[in-house]
């Protein structure tokens, strides 16, 4: 999870955030890490450019985006799949 | 209409007001770089993350002004670029040629516009008002201007916040650098004008003012007049637009205590500026700006914000190691960018 930590920090250039900082369950958009929704479409971009996860099911984004550890349950799952 | 505000990020020590205590900052080398602030004193960190430098430099400049202006919500925001905004333009199409036009983020697309800093500001301000931008090359700030002018003549808006911004990126010095634009090795910027040799330096820059219809008391100067021409025929064309231009506002070049011209060390294009010191501006002091900031399509707002800090003053800061011959009342901006795009400002103390 540390590695995804750094790379949402990367692609939304995040600035004075570090790994650490995110909970695993913190929410990450609102109340939470305050994304919204152009941080929404670039973690749609990383999903498809750093595990070539292509979120086909808009409705899923909520929940997949939920959390860091609800996006890498997602990924793992979707890796699980493919393999 | 008054400059009674004004806000600058170049590569000089612009910023703040302390700006213009210091000597010239010396660079070797053909292209100069932006002194830049600490942005968060300007904006919010949230923000930040997502602005590019020039986004940035804009904004910054935009906010200083308005705060020196002591204006909360401007009636109008004018801003003037050639380039627009180069590193998220070009980290865009980089995208699009590396993943084969997916997996496309949308944040540099989104900043990459030439709009982009006059609708951060508005957003920042939440200022639903007027928000033009100009993207005219070497006109863009002068059309900027122009558009202010009018909205204040015409009463549509008491007081405009107008800005021109530019910069250079690696990929853009490279591909302008191979058009020979500039000189080639290194050249130091405070000998520009002794090489005499083909090409100039790179500059940019981020040039903010608060124009207002009415005179505050404590404004930098007045502007009295505005012109562009275009690709004039040679020197006798360009005198006459010149003559025509201070005659329309009933001045004669005596009336005028010190022009300030665009001159930019380029042996190809400088020709007219020593034609001119020959003939109409032989019998006034003139000052060049282009070592300060280098050449860029919008440096006349670094010439335009110069001629206002002196008449503020009234006297020639040390950045330009010069010394006026007497109180400089009244200053002609005389800007010309690679022979095309010609500009005229008529500006004078309050």
């Amino acid at each position: 999870m540390s590695d995804l930590k750094s790379q949402i920090i990367a692609q939304l250039n995040l600035q004075d955030v570090k790994p650490e900082d995110i909970g695993d369950d913190q929410p990450l958009f609102v109340e939470g890490l305050g994304l919204d929704s152009i941080d929404a479409l670039e973690l749609i971009v990383l999903l498809q450019q750093q595990y070539q996860i292509k979120l086909s099911n808009s409705d899923e984004g909520p929940n997949v985006f939920r959390t860091v550890r609800t996006m890498a349950e997602y990924i793992k799952a979707h890796q699980a799949q493919n393999s | 209409m008054y400059i009674r505000a004004t806000g600058n990020i170049s590569p000089q020590k612009t910023f703040g007001h302390s700006a213009l205590a210091e000597a010239p900052v010396a660079y070797t080398g053909n292209r100069l770089a932006c002194i830049e602030p600490d942005y968060k004193e300007f904006i919010d960190p949230k923000l930040i993350r997502r602005m590019s430098r020039i986004i940035r430099m804009g904004v910054a400049a935009a906010m200083e002004c308005l705060k020196e202006a002591d204006i909360k919500m401007p009636d109008a925001i004018t801003t003037g670029t050639a380039y627009g905004c180069l590193e998220d333009t070009n980290l865009f199409l980089g995208r699009m040629v590396e993943f084969n036009e997916e997996l496309l983020t949308p944040t540099a697309f989104i900043q990459s516009t030439h709009n982009t800093i006059g609708a951060q500001i508005g957003l920042m301000l939440q200022c639903n008002n007027y928000n033009n931008a100009y993207v005219h090359r070497a006109f863009s700030f002068e059309n900027a201007l122009l558009d202010a002018v009018m909205l204040l003549r015409e009463k549509e808006a008491a007081h405009v916040l107008v800005g021109a911004i530019d910069e250079i990126v690696n990929p853009s010095f490279t591909i302008l650098n191979r058009f020979g634009i500039y000189k080639p090795g290194d050249v130091s910027n405070l000998e520009l004008y002794k090489a005499n040799t083909k090409g100039t330096i790179a500059g940019e820059g981020a040039s903010f003012f608060a124009l207002t219809a009415e005179p505050s008391g404590n404004d930098y100067a007045k502007l009295e007049g505005l012109h562009t021409f275009y690709k004039p025929a040679g020197l006798a064309a360009t005198e006459k637009q010149i003559s025509g231009f201070l005659q329309r506002h009933a001045v004669s070049m005596q009336d005028i205590d010190l022009v300030i011209t665009g001159r930019n060390g380029d042996a190809a294009h400088d020709e007219p500026y020593a034609q001119l010191t020959q003939s109409l501006f032989g019998q006034t002091q003139q000052l060049n700006f282009k070592h300060l900031c280098g050449e860029y399509p919008t440096a006349s707002a670094f010439g335009f914000w110069l001629a206002a800090r002196i008449l503020k003053t009234g006297n020639i800061p040390e950045l330009l190691q010069a010394s006026a011959a007497k109180p400089v009342k009244r200053v002609l901006l005389y800007n010309s960018y690679k022979g095309s795009h010609h500009s005229l400002s008529l500006l004078a103390a309050c």
